[in-house]
């Protein structure tokens, strides 16, 4: 064999060597990819525009819009981009860029910390360009890794570059790796949405008292829909989103849906988040009945003619979520801020703990009490909710400021009897321009209450930041604020019974109804069993 | 031999690198989440040391755990505890050992792995016992 033909068979072999690797790697890539293979119908890490090395969370947005061009124009159209919300029914501006509450009160001269659960980067203040493509945040819903956090206090921003923060704290937060974020988006999970909506007023389970992280995992005894080895519901199965509105809210709730169920898919106007948009409003058969022990004298036909007509006057979620904060999670019942300011042994700010590992005091946010396996309150509700906002006048007197108020009445035809969590508050206010307030809370600047423990200087700066009147003078007022319960729905067996509301003799005046009223509170029946 | 060099090269990545890929699955550490709380969790409920929050090991810590496959300090394999026979035999009591029954031993010791890794003290998100 000469020089020649060893050189081309040399370069031949080198060639069928290099396509024999690269076919046995492909075929082995193919083998491979039944491993793990995403559920949607693009990998987006074979997408050019996200294989960048992203520096920033809005360099991310820019390359998601140069595919999805609509996504941010979408969002921007949403309560989760603007905070902001007007009642059509009653003209009031509400949203969290507006309202006060007796948790964490408000977000003027906060901004930087309440937006970490902004859908965007960079609402440090109010200069904040709300018109900014760029600015909308598709990875906190999008991302799939687990991996994507925005601490408070970086203005939705996730970390970049591992710093201490707060400084001087000793805690080091990690960057986060964008480009394996970016490659791995997909839709939203119980874990996107719970990464705010779990954590609202800066705890696990700490506002809502019915979301919180036993739900990301959860069992059937916590929440049926959201049974991790059952129906897995994610949150999106219910708040169905359209152009990434998500439906659902707290300003207009629907208290009674007479409509038929939703076929999905045909959303319209219809808010699909109601019980009866899946289940109807007459879900009780004789076949789901006939499940139950029926009371003494009733079949299972009866029975579901006398629970379907129960639903006319009360909440699916009444009978069906008996107990909130049910998965081991605590929920805040009382926020006391007129406790804040006093100091450990040593002089410096102190965190109290109970046995289980709650806050119940810190010098910077005052007292807390928090509770698990809550029995919620009851009240009518037609759908009608009245926040008192920041310029509305306030009287100090020992009964409970409302936050917010819900309309109903058990003859407006309207209403039906709803579970609701009620949060106490002892929060400042202006008793000269009787006015409740906002201050600035949080931040490392001297204003800041965390760090300066002066009520009238933290009020003066979240007042001057929302432009709002301010005395000079702070007192603190009693609250309280209503949160309908509509998650952690029991299984069948954890419904609440007949003698739970009438007792065993129809009586509700010593049952959960007790102190409902327009109930005829007698006895009324017999059904011992 | 020399001539036969790259035909080998491609073989051995061949060899080598099928199972290199195919050992690429990446942890799914949702359904990781989901069998440490329902199995793992659930079973340490009624054992001495009780349930162990992720969030109380380090992500090192984890990673040396979940090497060293020991269990009961040291009396067992700890990966007996995601094998299939396991969960084959808690599949009539244990709704998340029955949902994973055909999952295969080395994706969910993965998937294990991942969660672990994601909720340490040291983790993207502490977890505890939840």
């Amino acid at each position: 064999m000469n020089q020649r033909a060893i050189g081309v068979l040399w370069g031949e072999t080198r060639l069928t060597g290099r396509i024999l690797s690269a076919l046995c790697i492909a075929a082995a890539g193919l083998f491979g990819s039944g491993f793990g293979v995403a559920s949607g119908t693009a990998d987006h890490s074979k997408f050019k525009e996200l294989q960048a090395e992203f520096k920033s969370g809005q360099e991310v947005t820019r390359a998601c819009l140069s595919c999805h061009t609509e996504a941010s124009r979408q969002v921007m159209k949403t309560k989760h981009w603007t905070w902001e919300a007007v009642n059509p029914n009653t003209n009031q501006k509400l949203g969290k860029k507006t309202l006060v509450n007796n948790f964490c009160i408000g977000i003027a001269s906060n901004q930087a910390y309440c937006t970490s659960c902004h859908i965007g980067y960079g609402w440090k203040d109010n200069s904040f360009d709300f018109s900014a493509e760029e600015n909308v945040d598709c990875l906190v819903c999008h991302d799939t890794t687990g991996t994507y956090r925005k601490p408070s206090g970086l203005a939705g921003h996730p970390v970049y570059k591992e710093m201490e923060f707060p400084p001087g704290s000793g805690e080091i937060l990690h960057p986060v790796d964008l480009n394996k974020v970016a490659q791995k988006v997909g839709k939203s999970s119980r874990y996107n949405c719970g990464a705010c909506h779990f954590y609202g007023g800066r705890g696990d389970g700490v506002k809502h008292g019915d979301l919180d992280t036993s739900l990301e995992a959860a069992d059937a005894d916590v929440d049926v829909h959201m049974d991790a080895t059952g129906l897995d519901f994610t949150c999106a199965t219910c708040h169905t989103t359209t152009g990434h509105a998500v439906p659902g809210s707290r300003y207009t709730p629907v208290a009674k849906d007479e409509q038929r169920p939703l076929l999905r898919g045909m959303l319209g106007m219809r808010n699909p988040t109601t019980c009866e948009s899946c289940h109807s409003g007459r879900p009780h058969t004789a076949e789901t009945m006939a499940k139950i022990e029926p009371l003494p004298g009733f079949t299972a036909v009866s029975m579901a003619a006398i629970v379907n007509k129960h639903g006319e006057k009360v909440a699916c979620q009444t009978c069906h979520i008996p107990a909130m904060a049910r998965g081991g999670v605590a929920t805040k019942m009382k926020w006391d801020w007129s406790e804040a300011g006093k100091m450990g042994p040593d002089g410096k700010p102190m965190v109290v703990k109970d046995v289980k590992g709650h806050a119940i005091y810190d010098s910077k946010k005052g007292a807390f009490v928090l509770q698990e396996n809550v029995i919620p309150e009851y009240l009518w509700s037609n759908g009608e909710v009245i926040f008192t906002t920041l310029g509305d006048k306030v009287v100090k007197s020992d009964s409970y400021t409302p936050i917010n108020r819900f309309g109903g009445s058990p003859n407006d035809g309207k209403s039906r009897i709803w579970p609701v969590k009620v949060f106490h508050g002892v929060q400042p206010y202006d008793p000269v321009n009787q006015t409740l307030v906002i201050p600035h809370t949080y931040g490392t600047d001297p204003d800041s209450y965390a760090v300066g423990f002066n009520w009238e200087k933290a009020v003066a700066a979240g007042m001057a930041n929302r432009g709002a009147p301010f005395s000079g003078k702070v007192d603190f007022i009693k609250t309280e604020m209503y949160w309908r319960i509509n998650h952690m729905v029991a299984p069948r067996a954890g419904t609440l019974k007949c003698e739970e509301c009438h007792t065993k003799t129809g009586n509700l005046s010593r049952g959960r109804m007790k102190n409902v009223p327009g109930l005829k509170k007698g006895p009324l029946f017999d059904f011992k069993r | 031999m020399k001539l036969h060099k790259p035909l080998l090269i491609g073989l051995a990545a061949c060899l080598l690198g099928a199972p290199l890929i195919a050992r690429a699955y990446e942890g799914d550490w949702k359904r990781g989440h989901v069998y440490y709380r329902m199995v793992c969790t659930e079973c340490h409920k009624t054992k001495p040391c009780g349930p162990i929050a992720p969030s109380s090991r380090t992500r090192a810590e984890w990673a040396a755990y979940l090497q060293a496959d020991k269990h009961a300090k040291g009396a067992e394999s700890l990966k007996t505890y995601i094998g299939k026979p396991y969960r084959t035999s808690i599949a009539a009591t244990n709704k998340a050992a029955a949902k994973f029954a055909d999952v295969p031993d080395q994706e969910l010791f993965e998937d294990l792995k991942a969660f672990l890794d994601r909720s340490a003290k040291d983790g993207d998100a502490p977890t505890g016992c939840r």
